[in-house]
């Protein structure tokens, strides 16, 4: 929920922030934008109207510039009157004389003046006035002829400088003066009297009349043209202003303003402006200001009142509205728009902006919701998928338990019925049933203990090669009723070599199990092929190199190649677990139907199962899943190598890493006796390594000893080329032979060639040796296998071998016909040894035991792993080197089954017979150049003694009489029958409670006794207390390696099987309960081994 | 009591020890191991057999009692009874045995509990039925006649 409101509140926030940020710096510039805007207007307006006050202002001066006169007006007629006495009635003479050059001096000096004159109120009357650029005087004189006064008005010129006339007087009708209103204002107004008057001039200017009386008898007037004012007006700069100035008493200076008309109104001047739509009367005294419109533009008018030279008059000045301050305010509104129209936009943008960020937002939060529902959707699948790997776990747990349950009762049923009743067989099936059941149970637990995460690797030591072999032969029965065979390929030989290896056991025979029942299950016809090596070492060492580079290689390594970085991921796991580790490479190879290649990866799946092959096959699919499962958890990895176009059948080739045990290899030989005699020994030490070097030394290393033929004779293909392989590998010459009908010529040629080399011998004598170790060097042919049904090395050497071993399975043919062939090969003979391995199945056995040499050995099938090797070692070039150890091997297979060939005679005396022969036999084959021919002295000898031996002890009833035995047993009843038990065979008994006792025990006898062993035999118990069994034993034989004895121990247990008792390093085991005959047996099988 | 009678009830009631699966050809042997350097062995081996089989059963109750159940512990008790029932041939409780120790391998607490008690009630008739027997025996004894083998 939080993180829902926190999701929802942020594009809020967001757009409250963009508003503000938006909408703020717009609302100062425009708040600020609209006062600069209005002081622009103000000032903009303040100076119109200061321009338009100024204009106003400036008309003023203007009109003020024009000074009255009547100051000097005054004076002068002040002066005028002061020369002229009062009384004395003013002449023209006194005119002429007094006043004209007083009038020109003052028409010369005063500025802008452009007429003055005396007007006397006689009549007389003198002026100087400007016509033109000319001054032109005027007088009126009187008469002297008349006594009316008479006037005369005369123009006459004058000089402009000096004022004396220059001219012609011109008479002239004369101006009347007097009468006019300005005079008759003046004549008694000593302060003057101003007003506008025309000129005296032929133009009839108007002018500024300033007029003073002289005390009534005359009149000065000055006056100064009214376009003197008019200039000055035009001279003027009104910012595009008109100008109208009138007098009160209604003369029009100037009209420049159209449209409007001055009217008199009680002594008043109005202003009437003719507007389109009306007339409007503006009064001049107040200062107002009015709109006109002239035309289309606009104009301000305003009135004033001025005395323009001491004449009141009024002035109105229209000044052009439309001008700067109507364009700023024009301007500032638009950009009022402008911005406004901007900021509008803007907002737009902003809401269109916010709105699709809204709508992201609601993707956003829609997407998050869809992956939050996701992510616990998924979360809950997991934890489901989880809780079902735990239900299916403790399901089958108690499934389990429940079958062990129903399977325990059945045995106890089975115990109980009667033998060969319906009701023991239906027991049986039932057993059967369970049994399938808790397989196919035990194969989902794995799954799912698996899935949990919960299974672990136990590690335990154990015997690879043994382990293998058992596999193998498990299934070979069960291919064998099939027809399809099962062969064990030790390729190279190195498993062999490791013995010991630490790992988990269970697991690797499960997997080995699988496969391989996959394998057998899947193949109709053929075989099936287990191949096993060592793994290169130098993988590792490689590693070991490189892990000197830095980290990184391995991290690009990563990166760049998945499969690369697989493999060295191995190879770092391999090198991190243990130096000791070594790789051993698995190749289970069938001739079945085989796997789609598109299938391949998905074999490997859980629940997967490959159609078309799982056809009429039952099976719940896991086995692979769990095959790769456990490989993996070993630091492997399974996958289908690929097969050579036109092979039938998949391959499937997995690793696993297992670590050696170099304790128990360098421990006591003695105890690894059976391990360790499994190992091929060449005669020659260089030759434990079997490579292709290894067989040129055998020969030239021992030269005496001719070598040995081998034939083999075996119907399946496969097993036949690798027997050949791994005997040839050992440089051992093998021809081979596959159908019963070549049998014959193949022994013939063999026989033909002895002939002639004993014929020829004496001859060759003398260079043989050196012939021999050059022929040697030849090469030999590899494969038999390639079209000729057999093949014989004629041209490899000269010499013909010493020994003949015929390996022939009496599958292939009658055991008749090849009885026969072979007993005529024997009479063909002369003087070679020779020597049959009869291959037979375990099933039927066809082999008439009547009829076989005693030399003959009989084996049951699968030829292959540890029989392989026996029959190896019957060879005098292996066997001679160490045929102690396999006269020991061959002699518990050769008693068991002289067991069960005989089981059925009732004669016990031929049991004794026959074994101790037999043990005759081995213990002089190294010295004997020619068994056969010593055969039947030893067998006569031999008949005698053992049977007399035996005789004696059975006689007493007390067969292991003046024997010491040590039983180490910690339940003192067990303990106590054991006792019982070994007393009454005549023996001495010591007693232990546990495995410490006993290894103390051992070590102190060892170290009282001077000859011969502190105990005849051990008994141990396996599990104990303090010490086990196990233990006790290990410890004993490091204790017995310092003194070179080997005390047998016989492993006491309650378990069926005995093999980690062997393993341990004891000599045989027993199951409890302890019996007197079963004792016995072992013990003789001890003797029989030792003295062997 | 006739001496003859109770040879015959001896001999009866051995065979039908046998019979029923209480006792097995172990038995026998032991008895063949019994001479006249050992005239008790058999009474001897049995009356171990007893001390050690009730210690362990006490053991086994004992440790399926516990919260944290040691099933490696049970088994290898198991075990050992066994061994020692096999020893002198008790062949039912060795069975049973069996089944317990497959519970066992099954961890299974329920199954475990049901077999120590099938176990502890087998125990229980071959003991008493092995005392009766010891008890003709040492009446035939007493009575100054000679068990019959």
């Amino acid at each position: 929920m939080k993180l829902n409101l926190l999701i929802a509140s942020r594009p809020v926030a967001i757009l409250i922030f963009l508003a503000m940020l938006v909408l703020l710096p717009p609302s100062i510039v425009i708040t600020w934008w609209y006062k600069t805007g209005r002081i622009i207007g103000e000032n903009v307006d303040l100076n119109t109207q200061k321009l338009h006050s100024g204009c106003l202002s400036q008309v003023d001066t203007t009109a003020k510039s024009i000074t009255p006169l009547n100051s000097s007006a005054t004076n002068l007629a002040m002066l005028l009157s002061s020369s002229f006495n009062r009384t004395y009635e003013i002449s023209f003479d006194d005119v002429e004389t007094k006043v004209a050059p007083t009038l020109f001096l003052a028409f010369s000096t005063i500025p802008y003046l452009s007429q003055i004159s005396y007007v006397g109120s006689g009549g007389l009357f003198f002026s100087y006035y400007f016509d033109g650029n000319q001054t032109v005087s005027a007088y009126a004189n009187s008469s002297y002829s008349s006594n009316r006064k008479r006037y005369f008005w005369y123009k006459q010129p004058v000089d402009n400088h000096t004022g004396k006339f220059n001219g012609e007087a011109v008479r002239f009708r004369g101006f009347n003066a007097t009468n006019t209103s300005w005079f008759r204002a003046a004549l008694h107004n000593s302060r003057g009297y101003s007003s506008v008057e025309t000129m005296w001039n032929s133009g009839d200017d108007p002018l500024f009349l300033t007029s003073v009386g002289m005390l009534g008898t005359g009149v000065i007037s000055m006056g100064v043209p009214v376009k003197r004012l008019t200039d000055l007006f035009s001279g003027l700069d009104l910012h595009g202003g008109i100008l109208s100035l009138i007098t009160m008493d209604e003369k029009l200076l100037v009209d420049g303003i159209p449209n409007t008309k001055f009217i008199s109104a009680n002594s008043s001047i109005v202003l009437q402006l003719m507007n389109p739509n009306g007339a409007q009367n503006v009064s001049c005294t107040t200062p107002e200001s009015y709109i006109l419109h002239i035309g289309e533009e606009e104009y301000r008018v305003s009135c004033s009142a001025v005395e323009i030279s001491g004449v009141p008059s009024v002035y109105a000045l229209a000044s052009p509205q439309k001008g700067l301050a109507s364009l700023v305010h024009s301007k500032v509104n638009h950009s009022y728009i402008a911005l406004i129209a901007t900021i509008v936009f803007l907002v737009i943008v902003l809401v269109f902006f916010i709105s699709s960020m809204g709508k992201t937002a609601q993707w956003m939060m829609c997407l998050h919701d869809k992956l939050i529902k996701q992510m616990e959707a998924t979360q809950q699948a997991e934890r489901k998928s989880m809780n079902k790997s735990l239900a299916l776990v403790g399901a089958s747990h108690d499934i389990r338990a429940s079958l062990a349950g129903i399977n325990g009762f059945i045995d106890l049923c089975l115990a109980n019925a009667a033998p060969g009743s319906d009701f023991e067989s239906y027991l049986k099936q039932m057993s059967h049933c369970a049994q399938d059941l808790l397989g196919l149970l035990n194969s989902i637990l794995d799954t799912s203990k698996i899935e949990a995460g919960m299974m672990n690797l136990e590690e335990q030591e154990f015997n690879l090669a043994e382990l293998v072999e058992h596999v193998v032969d498990l299934y070979h029965p069960v291919g064998m009723i099939k027809g399809v065979d099962v062969v064990l390929d030790p390729c190279d030989g190195s498993i062999v070599k490791l013995i010991q290896v630490k790992g988990d056991r269970g697991k690797l025979m499960q997997i080995l199990s699988n496969v391989l029942s996959n394998a057998v299950k899947f193949t109709a016809e053929g075989h099936v092929c287990l191949r096993a090596w060592v793994g290169k070492p130098d993988f590792e060492t490689e590693i070991l190199a490189s892990s000197r580079h830095s980290f990184h290689n391995y991290l690009s390594c990563l990166v760049k190649d998945e499969n690369k970085a697989r493999g060295d991921m191995n190879a770092l796991r391999a090198v991190g677990q243990n130096h000791d580790s070594v790789e051993i490479v698995f190749e289970v190879d069938d001739t079945g139907k085989g796997i789609p290649k598109e299938k391949q990866k998905s074999v490997f799946e859980n629940y997967v199962q490959v159609k078309e092959t799982a056809a009429g096959q039952v099976g719940t699919g896991l086995g692979l899943g769990i095959v790769q499962s456990l490989v993996r958890l070993m630091g492997g990895e399974i996958g289908i190598a690929d097969k050579e176009i036109g092979e039938k059948g998949t391959c499937f080739r997995f690793n696993v890493f297992l670590k050696t045990c170099e304790i128990s290899s360098s421990g006591n030989l003695k105890g690894n006796k059976e391990a360790q005699g499994d190992a091929i020994r060449p005669p020659s030490p260089s030759l434990h390594v079997q490579t292709s070097s290894a067989r040129l030394t055998v020969r030239t290393l021992s030269p005496k000893s001719d070598g040995s033929q081998v034939v083999l004779f075996m119907q399946n293909n496969e097993r036949r080329r690798v027997s050949q392989k791994f005997m040839e590998g050992l440089g051992i010459s093998v021809s081979v032979v596959d159908q019963c009908n070549y049998l014959p010529s193949a022994l013939r040629k063999i026989q033909s060639k002895l002939n002639s080399y004993h014929h020829s011998s004496r001859r060759l004598d003398m260079s043989g040796r050196s012939d021999n170790s050059s022929s040697s060097s030849k090469e030999m042919p590899l494969s038999a296998m390639d079209g000729t049904d057999y093949k014989l090395p004629l041209n490899r050497r000269r010499d013909a071998p010493s020994f003949i071993l015929l390996v022939i399975d009496v599958n292939a043919g009658p055991f008749s016909e090849l009885w026969r062939i072979v007993a005529e090969f024997r009479r063909g003979l002369q003087s070679t040894c020779c020597k049959v391995v009869w291959l037979d199945k375990p099933t039927a056995r066809m082999i008439n035991p009547v009829r076989l040499d005693p030399g003959d050995e009989v084996l049951l099938q699968p030829f292959h792993g540890s029989r392989l090797r026996r029959v190896i070692k019957l060879l005098p070039e292996f066997g001679a080197a160490s045929s102690q150890g396999a006269s020991g091997n061959s002699e518990s297979s050769k008693h068991s089954y002289s067991k069960a060939r005989l089981r059925n005679s009732q004669h016990s005396g031929e049991i004794q017979e026959y074994v101790s022969s037999s043990d005759e036999r081995y213990s002089k084959k190294g010295s004997s150049s020619s068994p056969t021919l010593v055969r039947t002295h030893v067998r006569v000898a031999s008949k005698i003694s053992p049977i007399h031996q035996h005789g004696a002890e059975s006689s007493t009833g007390k067969p292991l009489f003046g024997k010491r035995i040590l039983i180490a047993e910690d339940s003192q009843m067990l303990s106590f029958i054991a006792t019982t038990t070994v007393r009454q065979l005549g023996a001495d008994v010591k007693n232990c409670v546990n495995g410490k006792e006993a290894v103390e025990l051992v070590c102190d006898g060892l170290k009282t006794q001077t000859n011969g062993l502190p105990y005849d035999y051990i008994l141990m118990d396996c599990e104990m207390s303090e010490m086990d069994g196990y233990e006790a034993t290990r410890l004993i034989r490091i204790e017995e390696e310092k003194y070179g004895v080997h005390i047998p121990i016989i492993a006491l247990t309650a378990h069926t099987s005995g093999e980690e008792a062997l393993e341990a390093g004891m000599d045989s085991h027993l199951v409890k309960p302890l019996k007197s005959e079963k004792l016995m047996e072992v013990i003789e099988n001890i003797k029989r081994h030792s003295s062997g | 009591m006739d001496l003859v009678q109770l040879q015959r009830q001896l001999v009866d009631y051995r065979t039908s020890l046998y019979h029923e699966g209480f006792l097995d050809e172990q038995f026998t042997q032991l008895q063949e191991l019994q001479d006249e350097n050992n005239p008790d062995f058999v009474v001897e081996v049995v009356s171990l057999y007893f001390e050690d089989s009730e210690r362990l059963l006490n053991e086994l109750s004992k440790a399926l009692e516990q919260q944290i159940i040691d099933f490696k512990r049970i088994d290898a008790h198991v075990h050992q009874f066994k061994g020692s029932s096999s020893s002198i041939g008790a062949q039912r409780v060795q069975r049973l045995c069996i089944v317990f120790r497959n519970y066992c391998e099954a961890q299974n607490v329920e199954g475990c509990l049901k077999c120590l008690q099938q176990v502890k009630h087998e125990y229980s008739i071959v003991k008493t039925k092995l005392e009766s027997m010891f008890q003709l025996e040492r009446q035939i004894l007493n009575a100054g006649g000679s068990v019959p083998v």
